[in-house]
């Protein structure tokens, strides 16, 4: 589950000026060709270094994603939802494997990453970093983070990378049993008894402004990113994929009978854009920077899940009778 | 057809395998690797498929439904064994238990592939080629586990022999037990221990492990009867939290 | 820290200071992953992942690779007994550089093709031959290509962990996990009832 508000380094053409030109257009040619670039390709360090970044940040959400509604699995109401949330969780852990072999092609190790998540040297979605206090809030993330990671990943799925866009596929097709479930969840609550639907109402009230957030900052604050366009790593705009969030889901969200709790928002006619109030993008920059409400429980948990796992790790890796770690390929 | 002694078995299995299965739940998102907490998060799911699969049979028998039966009876109500209820501990005891009750699961759902309660030998029939993949990656993590570095041979070692004494608590034997051999719906506990114990010598056999001798094992007992461990009210007070909040209410 | 809301999380000690950093050594090896998911079609490389053996690669690569839908078996193989060729440009044949064919006996080879960029190998065939190169050059001949291959692996026959017939049945119950799939949560009852009490 990612929405696309990567966190780019900044990005000097000067980088450029020391690659092998020859090569580099080629490189350039072929993702102008629509081809994708497999991982024994040559590609410029930029290139490289920039997709270990964004698929690393991804992998990361996925794991750090299954804890807010991991806290439901336990109390998950009845067995259909018990199950559903429970596959659900499992792909979002499946998810982060695949991500992590993605990146691993690129040439970082997947202890490497891990050790930098949780060690707070890497970044992840901002949205996990808030709390799941009712199961109407495991429902919204179910539902609508999922619907806005789906707009990021499709478009994504289109990129260059060949490894990356593979997953992103897999991903894409488990994400369509998640939307499902999600709206299944939140149908159920909304057209439920007057608890229910106020439950929900509140979960939505809560989620909104962090939803909003949850596809970065807005174009005009956001780092520079077109060379990262033009190589087919980013595919769409933070804006864009915020405005067809927005295009999709929030008729959905007003058939169901609920409210969003921003009296501004509304559909530009003439623009085709949606107005909205925008969210508070300095809460945005503190949770980033560690500051949010569960950002230490988060770490906390990942770390304690790695010191759990350690002996396990150790004890099978004696069994291990190639003890060589060999680059994945795909 | 013996009702009550039919009654009895589906409710101790379908109770062992929701207990089982939700206390795997608690694994999912945080287990030791990657590819584990995937197997085991399947692992979950199915022992909970499973449970359904056999509160269904009870519901046709004219019980209540599924959610209700599994989610709004007190402890002392339920019939499965003290070895599901127990906390999950650290992923020595987890597996290990996985390991004996799944070679128990399994062989019981294989002798119920013969009986004479038709939807029951169905339901067996059907789930035994999954139960077969539990017994496969269980096996292969006691095989690994059981056979390498000293610390965790030495885990291993000392969550067997907690969990001995409370695996075999799943033979409790029933009530009705003769009853179930005579009409030919089960083979009844002592059988399934049987081979249980075979499979099991087998296994720990091809490990650095230690098994005590069979005879030297007290088993616990209760469960079958409602009798449970301090574990269980409050795993069942968790599971029906959100759905007992507002009855009557779809979820 | 807030106070925790996960009851699972409530029952274990967190950790919030810094670990270590991982030693080097604490990297499984990683294995290869391939799926028949129909009678009709070819296995398929579905991905990698960790593990410490080729037995506890297959037991992990079924729940991540196979969970959903039809499967009728898998392969597994350690990503080091793969040989890789180089990727071909566009319009050659990565066969154009196996064109010595010795003898074509000795080991089994499982020979995967890529004919595409972007997608994923599929099995072509099985040769005979004594290293993975003669077995290329022996596939050359002997096993048909629909398009000039981009890319190819080639593994020891014997190094696989293939399913066998018998375990099959572990996949029996796989397409009846409908809980796993989109089409077992329909709303539209449910909103066009709501839509009707709120009009």
């Amino acid at each position: 589950m990612y929405g696309g508000g990567y966190l780019f380094e900044k990005t000097s053409p000067d980088l450029l000026k020391e690659e092998d030109q020859e090569k580099l257009a080629a490189f350039e040619a072929r993702i102008d060709r629509g081809e994708k670039i497999e991982p024994h390709d040559w590609m410029p360090k930029l290139y490289r270094q920039q997709l270990i970044r964004m698929i690393e940040q991804h992998a990361h959400s996925e794991i750090i994603g299954a804890l807010p509604e991991g806290t439901w699995i336990t109390r998950a109401p009845g067995f259909k939802r018990k199950l559903g949330l429970m596959a659900k969780v499992q792909d979002e852990v499946g998810h982060a494997q695949l991500l992590y072999s993605a990146a691993e092609t690129l040439g970082k190790s997947r202890e490497q990453m891990i050790d930098d998540l949780i060690n707070g040297r890497s970044k992840y979605s901002n949205i996990f970093n808030y709390p799941a206090y009712t199961w109407a809030d495991s429902c919204f993330i179910s539902w609508l983070v999922d619907a806005g990671a789906i707009v990021n990943q499709v478009a994504n799925s289109k990129g260059s990378y060949g490894p990356y866009c593979r997953a992103l596929e897999r991903i894409c097709i488990e994400e369509s049993f998640h939307l499902k479930f999600g709206h299944h969840c939140v149908t159920y609550l909304a057209t439920g008894t007057p608890r229910q639907r106020q439950m929900m109402q509140e979960a939505l009230n809560r989620w909104w402004y962090p939803m909003l957030m949850f596809f970065g900052p807005p174009d005009k604050i956001s780092a520079h990113t077109e060379i990262l366009m033009r190589w087919k790593v980013k595919i769409l705009s933070n804006d864009e994929t915020r405005q067809q969030w927005l295009d999709m889901y929030v008729p959905k969200i007003w058939e169901l009978g609920l409210t969003i709790p921003d009296d501004k928002l509304r559909k530009n006619e003439e623009t085709g854009k949606w107005e909205f109030t925008q969210p508070d993008w300095e809460e945005f920059k503190q949770v980033i920077n560690g500051n949010g409400p569960c950002n230490k429980e988060r770490l906390a948990v990942r770390r304690m899940a790695e010191k759990r796992g350690e002996w396990v790790r150790r004890a099978i890796l004696v069994k291990a009778s190639n003890k060589k770690y060999v680059t994945p390929l795909a | 057809m013996n009702t009550t002694a039919l009654k009895e078995l589906l409710y101790k299995m379908a109770d062992d395998q929701l207990i089982m299965g939700h206390r795997s739940s608690e694994w999912i998102g945080l287990g030791p690797l990657l590819e584990e907490d995937i197997a085991f998060a399947s692992k979950a799911q199915d022992k909970v498929g499973q449970s359904l699969a056999l509160y269904q049979l009870l519901e046709e028998l004219g019980e209540a439904d599924p959610d209700t039966v599994a989610f709004s009876r007190p402890a002392a109500k339920f019939h499965n064994s003290i070895f599901t209820e127990l906390p999950n501990e650290e992923f020595d005891f987890s597996i290990m238990r996985h390991f004996l009750f799944d070679t128990a699961e399994y062989y019981r759902f294989e002798l119920l592939s013969d009986s004479t309660y038709e939807p029951l030998q169905q339901v067996a029939r059907k789930f035994t080629g999954e139960i077969r993949y539990h017994i496969l990656h269980a096996n292969e993590w006691i095989k690994e586990l059981g056979d390498s570095t000293e610390e965790a041979i030495a885990r291993m070692q000392s969550a067997l022999d907690k969990a001995l004494p409370y695996a075999l608590g799943v033979f409790e034997p029933s009530p009705y037990e003769q009853k179930l051999i005579d009409s030919g719906l089960f083979a009844g506990e002592q059988a399934l221990q049987n081979i249980w114990q075979d499979k099991i010598s087998e296994i720990i056999g091809q490990t650095a492990l230690r098994l005590p001798a069979w005879e030297s094992i007290e088993p616990v007992y209760g469960g079958r009867a409602g009798h449970h461990s301090e574990h269980l009210q409050p795993l069942l007070d968790e599971m029906g939290q959100v759905i007992n909040s507002e009855p009557g209410a779809e979820w | 820290m807030d106070k925790i809301l996960d009851p699972r999380l409530q029952r274990l000690t967190l950790i919030n200071e810094p670990l270590p950093a991982k030693p080097e050594l604490d990297q499984l090896p990683t294995f290869e992953v391939f799926v028949k998911s129909r009678a009709a079609r070819p296995w398929r490389h579905e991905g990698s992942l960790h593990a410490s053996t080729l037995e506890m690669a297959f037991v992990f690569a079924k729940e991540q690779y196979s969970r959903r839908g039809t499967c009728l078996g898998i392969w597994v193989i350690a990503t080091h007994d793969l040989f890789v060729t180089d990727y071909a440009d566009n319009q050659t044949d990565i066969y154009d550089q196996f064109t010595e064919a010795p003898g074509c006996s000795g080991e089994a080879w499982e020979v995967f093709h890529m004919y595409k960029r972007g997608t994923q190998h599929t099995h072509a065939g099985q040769v005979s031959a004594p290293t993975p190169q003669a077995a290329l050059a022996c596939a050359r001949n002997a096993l048909e290509r629909p398009r000039p291959v981009l890319n190819a692996w080639v593994g020891a026959a014997g190094k696989f962990r293939k399913s066998t017939p018998e375990e099959e049945a572990m996949w029996q119950t796989t397409p009846e996990k409908l809980f796993r799939e989109a089409i077992d949560y329909k709303t539209n009852e449910k909103i066009k009832a709501f839509k009707a009490t709120q009009s």
